[in-house]
């Protein structure tokens, strides 16, 4: 779970902003699960709340049956602002808010506290990769770049096999 | 022409690109080796008459010391305040510099080469990589990264002219890579490669990125602006490489 997480915000180089775009693309079809998979939360000491964080929402029981809105209930969307959970990635620790309004999704924030790093914070400086694009390649190369401490562990690397053959 | 040379604990593979002589080929090699093999002599932490270890106990004072070794003493105290602690000489108790001499003695060695009249080479020292002009055929040297879980295979294919390439990895020494500020092994990264124009310093940063963990890969995004790019691949396999990265185009 944690990792399917980080693999989502890690997908985008805003990793804020992609979470945000994902939730408001299609926020009906985002279920409270899916929610908590993205740490969302509900905050104890978010900004105020447009309307009511922790109760469900006080519309729903009096309201002239806004059908759409009724949908959207069902699918989880309660109205107030969700805070997420502090997550750290390479930008720092960000945390994304988004706000509920009618059972959508009106606006997704991201902060960077920038807390626990010092200096500028490039969100683009590194592009993030998910873990599948971690393909093993095998094109012909010229020298291999990697960790070969020892003699020993020079023998077993694939620089050893390139110098073999174009000895 | 190609050599493969045992030295500092390693081994070093060199290959000059150059169209010259075969005898001129071979002389340059010839004093190439030498000098490595007197780096190993003068800065070997493993024999008791090396330069570095009679400094160490005292037989040697800094002003009695030579020139190289004080331009060492100097770079490794400046990569230990550029890198937040993260590279320390002193991470094992008594000095120890092997970490910048690797990288510094392969510079020297390609400036020497150059000198000599050697402007296509590359010097790999124990999987770190010093490029100088063009590689076989005219075009620019291939390095493959290697792939920090299938040591047969690569993760990355850079195209690299001129500079260095440095990999350092949790793969080959288990978690005794040593996060020296906080005083345990290091974990979260289990390989970093920097891509950048001088070896000892990317190899430097390879290092402290690494001791540093997960937030390492801030600490690197931060590096581009001095002109080292790098990739980095998490203990969970998520991989990360800076936009600039020379990842070679074509896969063949």
């Amino acid at each position: 779970m944690r990792r399917s997480t980080a693999a989502a915000v890690g997908t985008l180089t805003g990793a804020a902003l992609i979470l945000g775009v994902r939730l408001s693309v299609q926020p009906a079809a985002v279920p409270v699960p899916a929610a908590a998979d993205s740490g969302l939360e509900e905050p104890e000491t978010g900004e105020p709340a447009p309307s009511g964080s922790k109760k469900p929402s006080g519309k729903k029981p009096g309201d002239s049956a806004d059908a759409g809105g009724a949908q959207n209930e069902q699918a989880g969307l309660k109205a107030g602002t969700y805070k997420g959970k502090a997550v750290q990635n390479p930008y720092g620790t960000v945390t994304v808010t988004i706000k509920v309004a009618d059972g959508k999704i009106t606006a997704a924030d991201a902060t960077f506290p920038n807390k626990d790093f010092s200096g500028t914070i490039n969100p683009k400086a590194v592009a993030t990769l998910n873990s599948s694009t971690l393909k093993a390649q095998s094109a012909k190369v010229d020298a291999v770049s990697g960790a070969t401490f020892t003699s020993q562990s020079y023998v077993t690397s694939l620089q050893a096999a390139l110098d073999k053959a174009g000895a | 022409m190609r050599h493969v040379e045992e030295v500092m604990g390693t081994v070093v593979s060199i290959e000059l690109a150059d169209d010259l002589p075969t005898p001129r080929l071979q002389a340059l090699i010839d004093s190439t080796c030498a000098w490595l093999h007197e780096v190993d002599a003068r800065f070997s932490t493993y024999s008791d008459d090396s330069e570095v270890c009679r400094f160490r106990r005292g037989a040697l004072t800094l002003e009695d010391c030579s020139a190289d070794l004080r331009l060492v003493l100097d770079r490794c105290a400046d990569l230990w305040r550029d890198t937040g602690g993260y590279f320390d000489a002193y991470a094992g108790g008594p000095l120890d510099p092997s970490g910048y001499v690797k990288g510094w003695s392969v510079e020297v060695a390609s400036q020497r080469l150059a000198d000599a009249g050697s402007t296509r080479h590359h010097i790999g020292a124990g999987g770190d990589l010093r490029m100088r002009g063009s590689g076989p055929g005219g075009r620019p040297w291939r390095v493959g990264v290697r792939h920090p879980w299938e040591a047969d295979k690569l993760a990355w294919v850079l195209s690299v002219t001129d500079g260095a390439v440095a990999t350092s990895g949790t793969y080959e020494r288990g978690t005794h890579v040593w996060n020296p500020v906080a005083g345990k092994p290091a974990s979260g990264l289990r390989s970093v490669t920097v891509v950048g124009p001088d070896l000892a310093v990317a190899d430097a940063y390879a290092t402290a990125a690494l001791a540093m963990g997960e937030p390492g890969l801030t600490w690197l995004a931060e590096r581009v602006a001095e002109g080292y790019e790098s990739a980095a691949v998490t203990d969970d396999g998520r991989a990360f490489t800076s936009p600039g990265l020379p990842i070679a185009s074509d896969s063949e």
